[in-house]
């Protein structure tokens, strides 16, 4: 369910009062107390909507100046529980108390509500004091707590993020926006005799790899496990098998460390690694994510709450592609690089290969979709009526001619994005990026159309844990709570869900 | 002395097994102090997290005092038993505690054992292996708490384990493994001289099922 967050106004008090009352039977405040809680100049209030109905408020109290906050009050209607309303308000909450300069702030809790004690704990509250029968006419004692928001800790936190989602073990550490360390570890060359990933040679490789890659990392990064602030792990989209490796280990290693975790987007990952590149990302930017599980593009207004998918392939990813054609035309796995070389010197132009959901018609419907089964098959027919007929075929004409079908499908579509959504940037990711005609034609392209063009370093665009942690860092430096550690490995997850 | 300090860890193991649910438990000394049971055979991902937190909070054990991991080897469904042994070997690097490993069928017996005190005769421990074969080991008896497995573990067809066996007097259990008693294996090998085993591998007993592929054509 859709919800909205905003201030409250003196209006929302009738909404409010039938809330506090439904909530707090025995012990509401008064519509007076209230009204004078809404109108006061030091606090801040809101109110959480549903479908243009206030189901729920939270307030925070700050004098001017102070370094002090108190959440004053938070109720959410007992229908709409469980959504994550309550989070969403304390979030917005702390972040006002981090603007308004507070160091640390307080709450009271009934002793008997261990639901909102949870919620707190969340967001690192801990209990400092006790006050006895606190609560009438109940005889109910508080819990006095407290939590730190140390904003220089929070604005650089050092994140470590782990990545398990294909064929590559990644474990990466950032602090703030810089990268500490990328360290990757592909079973890429188990792969290659069967022409493509295979999920259970992938998932192994993972188990095994997992340790290594966290003491090198760490080694390389030249900081200790103690001085993490924060885990970040690739929970989707991915192979599901393999994504469950880093799951595990991630949460493990979350419980055994107390650092909170984090469960982030692998796409939207990919965007993130840009921000290592450049130290921040310019937004809002159309991103062209391609690899061999994913041909996507992207709109990003803001990396941690505002991703926008505009299309995808509806069949085979672009890398693929590229390792199917490979080995139509006897070259080995992976593909892309394969191709590379067979199309030196060869003619783009020799064969028209077809160019996917680009027709007229299409493009009505598929506008920024991709589709590159049938380009393969063509490719396909074209060698074998080719060695049917007894020809000899020109390797080098047919890997230039497919690859460039391939990449003018991508540049085209993405420009188009950047045109259409008046957004003169386009950012690359993902491992496909390191095709040298894919980035040549992209370069050209964003030229004529007075576009930005962002292409991080190859390192930073295959799959890799910096990029997840990067992506964690984020959401920490938001101030947005850790995930709960009930998540799951989703292997078809959606890229507007940025944090699950 | 004082400045001399020096915190010493509490001997407390945390074992874990997603052979085929997801079961945790927290032991001390060779006593289990508390444990977690999920039965459920494809919820290990969303489960482990929480399962460890929660059996510790249980056995009121912090995840520093933990001075080793005992992780359940398999055999048995490898997506699920890639879990655990992830989940062990991040939880032992955090807590800079030592990681031991039991072969899951073990376990097991020493649950038939445990529960059929006066019964030391051959037992056949099997579990399932799906495409209709099964995960199996022989034991015959147990000796000062360690299982004595003499067969096994492999992978077979019940029919082919039928013929092997025939003549053979055993009993058969299907008893569920529990972390409780892959602790408490792990604890009395620890006693014997050759002590547990630092083996934390995965049993598979099976090769990755793919077949290198070649282009298919496409035209008539």
């Amino acid at each position: 369910m859709e919800h909205l967050i905003r201030e409250a106004h003196a209006s929302d008090l009738d909404a409010i009062m039938a809330i506090e009352n439904e909530c707090f039977a025995t012990d509401a405040w008064s519509l007076e107390v209230m009204l004078s809680e809404l109108e006061a100049p030091h606090t801040y209030y809101l109110v959480a909507e549903v479908e243009d109905k206030v189901v729920g408020y939270a307030g925070l109290s700050q004098l001017v100046g102070a370094t002090q906050a108190d959440i004053q009050t938070i109720a959410v209607r007992p229908n709409q529980r469980g959504s994550g309303l309550g989070r969403a308000l304390m979030q917005e909450l702390t972040k006002e108390a981090t603007r308004r300069g507070a160091k640390e702030v307080f709450l009271e809790v009934r002793a008997d509500n261990t639901i909102a004690q949870k919620l707190y704990k969340m967001f690192g509250f801990k209990q400092i004091g006790l006050r006895k029968k606190y609560y009438q006419p109940d005889g109910v004692d508080a819990f006095v707590m407290k939590t730190s928001l140390l904003r220089d800790e929070v604005s650089e936190p050092l994140v470590l993020g782990i990545e398990t989602s294909c064929d590559e073990t990644g474990i990466g550490i950032v602090r703030g926006n810089t990268l500490l360390a990328n360290v990757i570890s592909s079973s890429m060359d188990q792969h290659a005799r069967f022409g493509g990933v295979v999920p259970e040679v992938a998932a192994r490789a993972h188990l095994e790899a997992l340790t290594p890659a966290l003491e090198q990392a760490l080694r390389e990064a030249k900081v200790t496990l103690d001085e993490i602030d924060a885990i970040a792990v690739t929970n989707g989209p991915g192979l599901a098998g393999a994504l469950m490796v880093g799951v595990g280990a991630a949460k493990a290693l979350a419980v055994s460390t107390g650092k909170p975790i984090y469960a982030v987007n692998h796409l939207v990952g990919h965007i993130a690694a840009d921000i290592l590149d450049q130290g921040k990302l310019a937004v809002p930017t159309i991103a062209l994510l391609v690899s061999g599980g994913h041909t996507s593009l992207l709109l990003v207004r803001d990396i941690i709450n505002d991703v926008h998918l505009l299309g995808e392939t509806i069949d085979d990813a672009a890398g693929e592609a590229f390792d199917k054609v490979a080995r139509v035309l006897g070259l080995s796995y992976p593909g892309g690089p394969e191709i590379d070389r067979a199309a030196l010197g060869g003619n783009p132009a020799a064969i028209r290969f077809p160019r996917g959901l680009t027709l007229a018609k299409d493009m009505a419907e598929h506008r920024y979709d991709f589709s590159f089964s049938g380009l393969k098959t063509a490719v396909a027919r074209h060698v074998e009526l080719a060695e049917s007929k007894g020809e000899t075929l020109l390797i080098s004409d047919v890997a230039a001619s497919f690859r460039e079908a391939v990449v003018d499908v991508l540049i085209r579509k993405a420009i188009a994005a950047c045109v259409d959504n008046n957004i003169p940037r386009l950012l690359l990711g993902g491992g496909v990026i390191a095709n040298a005609r894919l980035r040549e034609v992209a370069i050209e392209a964003c030229q004529e159309n007075d576009i930005e063009l962002r292409i991080p370093p190859l390192s930073l665009c295959t799959d890799n844990g910096a990029m997840i942690a990067a992506l964690g860092s984020q959401l920490v430096q938001a101030g947005f709570a850790p995930s709960s550690l009930d998540f799951s490995a989703d292997s078809t997850l959606l890229v507007t869900q940025i944090q699950s | 002395m004082s400045e001399h300090l020096v915190s010493v860890k509490q001997e407390y193991v945390l074992a874990i097994d997603t052979s085929a649910g997801t079961t945790v438990a927290v032991l001390s000394l060779g006593e289990v102090l508390a444990e977690l049971n999920y039965l459920e055979p494809m919820t290990h991902s969303e489960r482990i997290g929480s399962a460890i937190e929660e059996v510790l909070a249980k056995a009121k054990v912090s995840p520093s005092n933990i001075s080793q991991v005992v992780v359940g080897r398999g055999p048995g469904p490898y997506t699920g038993l890639r879990v655990g042994l992830a989940a062990a070997k991040f939880f032992a690097f955090g807590a800079s505690a030592e990681l031991l490993g039991i072969c899951s069928l073990d376990a097991i017996a020493y649950s038939y054992y445990q529960q059929n005190p006066n019964q030391n005769v051959p037992v056949l421990v099997t579990t399932d292996a799906r495409r209709q074969e099964v995960f199996w080991a022989l034991y015959n008896g147990i000796d000062k708490g360690v299982p004595i497995r003499v067969e096994g573990p492999s992978v077979n067809k019940p029919a082919y384990l039928k013929e092997l066996l025939t003549g053979q007097e055993h009993t058969v259990t299907d008893l569920p493994i529990t972390a409780s008693s892959l602790g408490q294996v792990a604890h009395f090998q620890s006693l014997t001289d050759l002590g547990a085993s630092r083996d934390s591998s995965p049993i598979y007993l099976r090769e990755p099922d793919a077949t290198p592929s070649k282009a298919k054509r496409v035209s008539g």
